[in-house]
């Protein structure tokens, strides 16, 4: 009972702290120089002014900034996150469309990266300074010191043109047109490489984070108690080592779901995913204001959900923690 | 010498010259016989923002849209008017009324006939009041009359000569008018789902993803489209774009969808081949403009210098790796075949010009100082893509040499616009000119004085005011024979080089990559043309 009360706890926190990304996104990212009918006037390369006033009216970009606001407020207050002119569509129609797809690439990346990193970290600790330590080290260097789009063009060149095992780009095969458990395999192929391309930095980040927590733990006092009563080795890691060594790997996870959702962009980009970042990249280039302020609202609610489901995990990995 | 030769090349030349290069290994095979069916997947960059292409004249919304739509005209490899929606017109003698008689049982992808009252509705309450082009493309056009359903009769106030070549589906779409009848054009519930005439019908856009074309049934010329369906994919990244055509994932890639650095690579593929055809209305030329409001870029000296310190032929080599050639004013040479282009201007390409720089600044009375140095310019780097940096980086080491110290700003698209065309805070911008299909369309309003419009982009914000040259392309608006227009815009590229208010610098060759497993998919417009007889082999 008390642990629930304590969620809901954290959950309320939440909301303020929502509330507050709202109102600083509207004002901020109008501080940015030129409006979205100026960029489309541009794009069009030759416009009269009564073209752009036009636009400008539109979008309603000719109303005063205080009632922008107000409205912007209310409507976002109803889930109703207006309306992106650019793309002639409702901003959550948009954003939701694009959500699917980073949801599923962020969990796939993060499985890789947690559980992998995890094993390897396991690995390492265990098998310290020996021949098998020494090539995840090397391994988890080589990962962590690699640009995420250069490490992707790579996996294209390699599985994509030489070896044909994989597509090059995008969310599924639309000129196939597959259904059912064909479009699910179908997707699988295309999420392989942007997966680990994503995941592999994140792996060697945990792996050597488990590997240091392991290491920790190793001369900790409960560890030497349980050794001197004669449990056997395997049962002193497993059973009382891993669930504290887990521990930092965790925050560390929950900390990083922000930068997941903003690294994604590169790696969006060159595997051509449909994802929320290229989206919030493109926004922002053409200063479709509207789309941009939906896009932080709902990642910003994403974050905080994954911060939640983490605490909720800390809670029963380490039941102390709630107090 | 041999410089001068290869510029006097006329456009036809260039024409049969890349026939014959693509035309080569298509002869090599056993002349394959059409095949009906298959998708099509073609590579468009960026994805378009909306497919309002009646609105908003973007240029990677057509490749899409010009499947869905038409227009009156069409043109011929000549760059001649050919029948589209129109079966035939005449030109009243006075130029002040042109008749289109169009083709019979046309319908629209909803069901609707196609009548004189669509185009009647097309121009004068879409393309006139929304269409960014409208205003100067219509500017004579007063009202259309629709005798009949299959006729319609243009009545201009003043002869319009550039009208006729800016009437295909890329420039002057016609929509259905029951669709529109009652709305805001640009509000129109069917600007994000087109309906249209054309071969293929709208069927979804996945934003981020595609745009996914089916085949129209029910078009009005017979047996065709070849094709079942087009799908238009949209992937940010250039590398993956040129691995996507290397892998046989997408079959078909113009404009600047592939990187210039990767064509000679994909030319070298077994499953690609590559045209430079269909690019003849596009007449794209890269330059450089000045913002004469700053007191030493007023000196017409100091601008003819800077013209004098680029090499264009590095420019062509390095920067756009050969897809390029030259410039030597504001009209690109593609106008040779309408005679309008000339090259007896001043030349910068002189081999002393280095030393006629270096006097020029000193006669404008910028003297170098103890540190070698006339004078420091910022360069405003053009935000749409990487090769402008790259310019820009030339620019600077080439301006160099003639003392002016040049600071490189890179900013992008919204804040870039604003600080050249809105707020006039700039002293060199690197722009991208298209002049279209016709001087009046896309040149003039660099240079007129009419057209100086703070907030308006790409228009005239170098401050240049010349009556003499407003006087000029005043005329060759109005003038309806050609040898006379030919012999003002003559004497206007004479003036416009000689004040250079910019420098020009190269006419931008663009090229089409295609997989060889797809055939007759460019025609004299190139991707801003309906891909209707276009088939896939197996």
């Amino acid at each position: 009972m008390r642990r629930w009360r304590y969620f809901g706890y954290r959950l309320l926190l939440a909301l303020p702290v929502v509330f507050g990304i709202l109102i600083l996104n509207f004002f901020l990212i109008r501080l940015a120089p030129g409006d979205a009918a100026s960029v489309l006037a541009g794009e069009s390369g030759a416009a009269t002014p009564e073209y752009t006033e036009l636009l400008r009216a539109k979008f309603g970009l000719d109303r005063p900034l205080p009632e922008q606001f107000v409205a912007y407020i209310l409507a976002a207050l109803q889930f109703d996150l207006g309306f992106s002119f650019r793309n002639d569509a409702p901003v959550s129609e948009l954003v939701v469309a694009r959500l699917g797809p980073t949801v599923l690439l962020m969990i796939t990346a993060y499985t890789f990266a947690l559980s992998i990193g995890t094993l390897l970290g396991l690995l390492a600790a265990v098998a310290r300074n020996t021949w098998r330590d020494a090539v995840i080290s090397v391994a988890t260097l080589i990962c962590y010191a690699t640009p995420g789009f250069w490490l992707g063009l790579m996996l294209i060149v390699i599985f994509s043109l030489h070896l044909g095992w994989f597509p090059t780009s995008g969310f599924e095969n639309i000129a196939e047109g597959y259904e059912g458990w064909d479009r699910v395999l179908d997707v699988a192929r295309h999420l392989a490489m942007p997966a680990t391309a994503l995941g592999l930095f994140y792996l060697a980040l945990y792996t050597r984070v488990m590997r240091a927590s392991m290491l920790e733990q190793t001369g900790m006092d409960y560890v030497v108690t349980a050794r001197a009563k004669g449990q056997s080795e395997r049962r002193i890691m497993f059973g009382h080592m891993l669930r504290n060594a887990f521990l930092p790997v965790l925050t560390m996870a929950g900390v990083q779901a922000g930068n997941l959702i903003g690294g994604s962009v590169v790696v969006e980009t060159v595997f051509g995913w449909p994802g929320i970042g290229t989206l919030a990249f493109n926004a922002l280039q053409s200063r479709d204001l509207n789309l941009l302020l939906g896009i932080f609202f709902i990642s910003a609610c994403l974050v905080v959900i994954i911060n939640l489901i983490v605490e909720i995990l800390t809670v029963f990995l380490d039941p102390r923690i709630q107090a | 010498m041999s410089d001068t030769a290869i510029i006097r090349l006329s456009r036809r030349d260039l024409l049969l010259a890349s026939v014959f290069v693509a035309a080569a290994p298509v002869a090599e095979a056993q002349t394959p016989t059409p095949r009906r069916g298959g998708t099509m997947v073609m590579l468009v960059h960026p994805e378009p923002s909306t497919l309002a292409t009646y609105a908003v004249s973007a240029g990677n919304i057509p490749p899409v849209t010009t499947q869905i739509y038409e227009g009156l005209l069409t043109y011929d490899w000549d760059l001649k008017p050919a029948p589209a929606l129109a079966k035939s017109w005449e030109i009243a003698p006075d130029g002040k009324t042109i008749t289109f008689r169009l083709q019979e049982g046309v319908t629209f992808h909803n069901g609707q006939p196609f009548t004189s009252a669509d185009v009647q509705y097309s121009f004068m309450e879409v393309a006139k009041k929304v269409n960014p082009n409208g205003p100067v493309i219509l500017a004579e056009l007063t009202s259309i009359d629709t005798p009949d359903p299959l006729t319609a009769v243009f009545n201009l106030a003043n002869p319009a000569p550039y009208l006729m070549v800016s009437l295909s589906s890329n420039n002057m779409p016609i929509v259905c008018k029951s669709v529109f009848e009652g709305t805001q054009p640009l509000n129109n519930p069917t600007a994000n789902r087109p309906i249209g005439t054309g071969p293929f019908k709208f069927a979804e856009w996945n934003r981020g993803q595609y745009i996914r074309l089916d085949r129209n049934d029910r078009y009005w010329k017979p047996g065709l489209p070849m094709l079942n369906r087009i799908i238009a994919r949209f992937i940010p990244d250039a590398a993956t774009r040129s691995a996507a055509l290397e892998a046989g994932e997408a079959h078909y890639a113009a404009y600047s969808a592939v990187n210039a650095a990767d064509i000679r690579r994909l030319q070298a593929s077994p499953i690609l081949g590559s045209t430079t055809q269909g690019y003849g209305m596009t007449a794209a030329i890269t330059a450089l403009e000045f913002n004469m409001r700053r007191p030493n870029l007023a000196k017409k000296e100091v601008r003819q210098a800077i013209a004098y310190a680029i090499d264009r032929q590095f420019l062509v080599d390095n920067v756009l790796y050969g897809f390029a050639k030259p410039a030597t004013g504001p009209l690109s040479s593609v106008f040779s075949t309408s005679g309008f282009y000339t090259d007896q201007v001043r030349r910068f390409d002189v081999p002393d010009r280095i030393d006629i720089a270096n006097r020029l600044m000193d006669e404008a009375g910028f003297p170098r100082g103890t540190d070698g140095k006339r004078m420091s310019l910022y360069l405003e780097i053009n935000s749409f893509g990487e090769q402008w940096l790259r310019q820009g980086e030339y620019i600077k080491q080439a301006l160099a040499q003639i003392g002016i110290d040049v600071t490189l700003r890179s900013e992008d698209t919204a804040t870039w616009l604003r600080r050249c065309y809105t707020d006039y805070d700039y002293d060199i911008n690197e722009p991208f000119y298209s002049a279209g299909a016709d001087p009046v369309v896309g040149v003039h309003r660099h240079y007129v004085s009419s057209a100086i419009r703070r907030g308006t982009t790409f228009v005239n914000n170098k401050d240049y005011r010349n009556p003499e040259l407003d006087g000029l392309m005043d005329a060759a608006t109005r003038e309806p024979d050609p040898a006379r227009r030919a012999t003002l815009y003559h004497e206007a590229q004479k003036i416009l080089v000689e004040d250079s208010p910019g420098a020009w610098l190269c006419e931008v060759q663009y090229v089409t990559i295609f997989n060889k497993k797809l055939h007759d998919h460019t025609g004299p417009l190139g991707a801003y043309q309906a891909l209707d007889r276009a088939w896939l082999d197996r």
